[in-house]
């Protein structure tokens, strides 16, 4: 047992500490500076300092340098993940093409597709977003309908797509479309494509969340075209690349979320400093001085502190290069009810006063609100905790299907 | 970073394990249940266990090197509480390591010399009265001129113990530590018959016994046995706990209803999917906070305590689920559910429950961030920053 990470690791967070120090303003830092922007204006500030980021050498932690990357360890990532959570810095414009696209392409793409996709990605001059959820394909996504039929050298696709992270600003999609016949098997006959948004047959929709902000879509393909060699893993493959895919999600340490939460946890317990309440038994107290509130404050820290553990295990895992597998839904499930327990801390602070952004003067708590709010999606996207404990009970624990 | 028990860890493990197996298993915990031990087991203190205890260093594992012990960790003692706990072990081990943990760190060099060599051989049998009944931090008795008073509640193994470690207040309020001659004057015993039958409790009150006063041990070292005997319980909870999901995961791969496995329900899957995952945190928390008393890590104490309040709800939550699981036969006394049930219900409300521990949590951190930067302070980065975290953001 011995929870230090290594002199190499302690170099390297000094090297991103003072890195940050610089290239993070202190006001990029404060919540006022992002509230006077707009939702675009917001995405373009973040585009541009993740592109510098990039530059810096800090982007790719574990991806190979030839591509980019900073050829990493996993703890390297780790402490990334914990610096840069801990400096408030802004997080990626492009999730679903950093964590998913580009170490797909590594392991399964042409030389050409590695050369002319990773780099504009890494440097956020093509956004990408994921095409998987349709209307009729949530949880069960073999049950998807796009239609992507072969004329010439290109495909032309019909159908729609659905809870599409950053629909509005994206450059280009990777989705799942059926391309040729399932044989009597819904896995098969599906291709990976990859598409071009800019065209006059894809319409992008925004779609409202109920935090009121719009990050999400849905994408109309109306006889839109995707050049044959656009395929990633070949024609028919789809879902097995799909699979893949899925599977880069797998070495997160989720130490990045616990840095968050925790922050979180912080805020509220400030709050409750702040606001008196009568017991269940009578008596005006300070919230945080509620036995109840009390409870339930600690024991949101307990499981806060049991993500912090859990991220140790998988790092000493992950170090010895070792795939958790199927282990990550249960720290999906983890660090996604966290985050919920600490929203419900949250809401039962303020009472009634979770409500209103101002409660008492000069409290502003728009963003925790809405982060609150956020916490009620994180058991749903990226397979819901239904799906997830369905896994944990046959992949893990082996009971039949 | 390495989160994980070393290899001579690892070894511990699979020796406990491995005789536990060979001479101690389901049916020898069975015979102290039904009563069918034989003599020498009415005190609940199998002698040949006792025995292999000792003579395996599974008593001196705490114990330093210069007093005939091994001198390891913490975390090699919950090694072993660990394997005890998914063994259903009996007898006064933990007692026996807590008196020579008090004595460790509170005792003189004399008291040391004369006690740790024979507690780390199993010669002499130890029991703790650190509480009173319902507390997780105030001691039972009191304390004039080293004469000791008051009601104890139950203890376990005094009726065996060769020494009884009592934490009591002076006139002043301060803790201190005393070693009591159970079956010495002043001191009365009540014997009960106990739910767990791997162990054995008996009400003791003191009237004016005499105490060996250990010097050190004021309220400080009584805090930190405190946190030393929570860990050591939560080991021996999420021990217990596991092997509760592991055997229930295989009774439920295998039970047919409905033409079915019954473990391919959803209603069933779904919580012990559920409990694997709360069982697998404690023993996170279990392991750490046992690392943070070796290491004297800052977050020592939080630590112990929120090992002790996830390792007494999980391993709650997934012995009881073990019975519902098991349907009629996990309510019967012929099968062994509830030997994990009744175990983890002792534990679960000994050195303090959960909610207490929460409590401690919150005094530990609550009450200690008083919100500095207040409340328009309280607002974080951008939310949008917030939703496109970690891993991936979005469904799609």
């Amino acid at each position: 047992m011995d929870l230090r990470y290594s002199p190499e690791d302690e170099d390297f967070r000094r090297e991103l500490r003072s890195w940050l120090a610089t290239a993070l303003p202190q006001e990029m830092r404060e919540p006022a500076f992002w509230a006077a922007k707009t939702d675009d204006e917001r995405f373009a500030v973040r585009r541009e300092w993740e592109a510098g980021k990039a530059e810096a050498g800090f982007a790719g932690i574990l991806w190979p340098t030839e591509y980019g990357g900073r050829g990493g360890t996993p703890t390297m990532k780790a402490v990334y993940d914990r610096e840069m959570a801990l400096a408030n810095a802004p997080t990626t414009v492009n999730p679903l093409g950093l964590t998913f696209l580009a170490p797909t392409v590594m392991a399964l793409g042409t030389e050409e597709q590695k050369r002319s996709i990773i780099k504009p990605l890494l440097h956020n001059e093509v956004i990408w977003c994921q095409g998987f959820s349709e209307p009729g394909a949530g949880s069960d996504l073999a049950a998807l309908q796009m239609k992507g039929e072969r004329q010439g050298d290109e495909y032309v696709l019909n159908g729609q797509k659905i809870w599409t992270t950053n629909a509005m600003h994206g450059d280009k999609i990777f989705a799942m479309v059926r391309t040729g016949d399932s044989g009597g098997s819904k896995h098969a006959g599906i291709s990976m494509l990859m598409i071009d948004m800019h065209q006059s047959g894809v319409e992008a929709r925004p779609l409202k969340q109920m935090t009121g902000a719009e990050e999400f879509g849905e994408v109309f393909f109306t006889d839109a075209t995707c050049p044959s060699d656009e395929v990633l893993g070949g024609e028919g493959n789809g879902w097995q690349v799909a699979m893949l895919l899925l599977s880069f999600e797998r070495g997160s340490s989720a130490i990045g979320q616990y840095t968050e939460f925790h922050r979180q946890w912080q805020q509220v317990v400030a709050l409750a400093h702040r606001i008196d309440r009568d017991t269940a038994r009578g008596g005006r107290v300070k919230a945080a001085d509620d036995p109840v509130l009390r409870q339930q404050l600690a024991n949101a820290l307990v499981e806060l502190e049991c993500l912090k553990y859990h991220s140790w295990h998988i790092l000493t895992q992950t170090s010895k290069g070792k795939d958790l597998g199927f282990e990550a839904s249960m720290t999906k499930i983890m660090w996604s009810e966290t985050f919920r327990r600490v929203s419900d801390t949250y809401e039962a602070v303020l009472g009634t006063g979770f409500q209103v952004p101002d409660p008492q003067p000069g409290m502003s708590l728009t963003e925790l609100t809405t982060l609150a709010m956020w916490s009620r999606s994180c058991t749903i996207w990226g397979g819901s905790q239904q799906v997830q404990r369905n896994i944990v009970a046959e992949r893990v624990l082996g009971l039949p299907r | 970073m390495e989160f994980a028990l070393d290899d001579e860890q690892r070894a511990l493990q699979d020796a406990v394990r491995s005789y536990l197996r060979d001479r101690f298993g389901p049916a020898q915990v069975r015979a102290l249940y039904d009563g069918t031990a034989g003599s020498g087991s009415d005190d609940g203190v199998p002698a040949a266990l006792w025995k292999a205890i000792g003579e395996q260093g599974w008593l001196a594992v705490l114990v330093p090197e210069a007093y005939d012990g091994i001198g390891l960790g913490l975390l090699d003692a919950a090694v072993i509480a660990r394997a005890f706990g998914a063994g259903t072990v009996p007898g006064p081990w933990l007692g026996t390591i807590l008196v020579g943990e008090a004595i460790r760190l509170a005792g003189s060099k004399t008291q040391q010399a004369d006690l740790l060599p024979r507690l780390a051989a199993g010669e002499v049998k130890g029991a703790v009265a650190l509480l009173r009944a319902g507390s997780a931090t105030a001691p039972a008795a009191s304390v004039r001129d080293d004469a000791l008073s008051g009601d104890l509640g139950l203890v376990e193994y005094a009726a065996v113990a060769d020494t009884l470690v009592v934490a009591a207040l002076d006139a002043g309020g301060a803790a201190g530590l005393y070693l009591v001659d159970p079956h010495g004057a002043g001191v009365t015993l009540v014997d009960h018959e106990v739910l767990d039958r791997t162990t054995r409790l008996q009400t003791v009150v003191l009237d004016g016994a005499p105490g060996d006063r250990l010097d050190a041990g004021g309220n400080d070292v009584l805090r930190d046995l405190l946190d030393r005997a929570a860990v050591l319980a939560a080991n021996d909870l999420v021990g217990t706990a596991r092997k509760a999901i592991t055997d229930t995961v295989e009774y439920d791969k295998t039970r047919v209803q409905f033409g079915k496995p019954v473990g391919s329900f959803q209603a069933i899957k779904h919580d012990l999917a559920d409990l694997h995952i709360a069982v697998t945190m404690a023993e996170h928390a279990a392991l750490y906070a046992a690392h943070a008393q070796d290491v004297d890590a800052d977050d020592r104490q939080l630590a112990a305590s929120i090992a002790k309040a996830k390792a007494g709800d999980a391993a709650n939550a997934a012995t009881a689920a073990m019975i519902q699981y098991l349907g009629g036969i996990g309510y019967t006394w012929e099968h062994d559910a509830h030997f994990a049930f009744k175990r983890a219900k002792r534990l679960e409300f000994t050195y303090g429950d959960a909610s207490q521990h929460r409590e401690r949590i919150a005094q530990l951190t609550v009450d200690r961030l008083w919100g500095g930067d207040g409340p328009s302070g309280v607002t974080p980065g951008d939310s949008a920053g917030v939703q496109g975290t970690g891993v991936a953001a979005g469904a799609a």
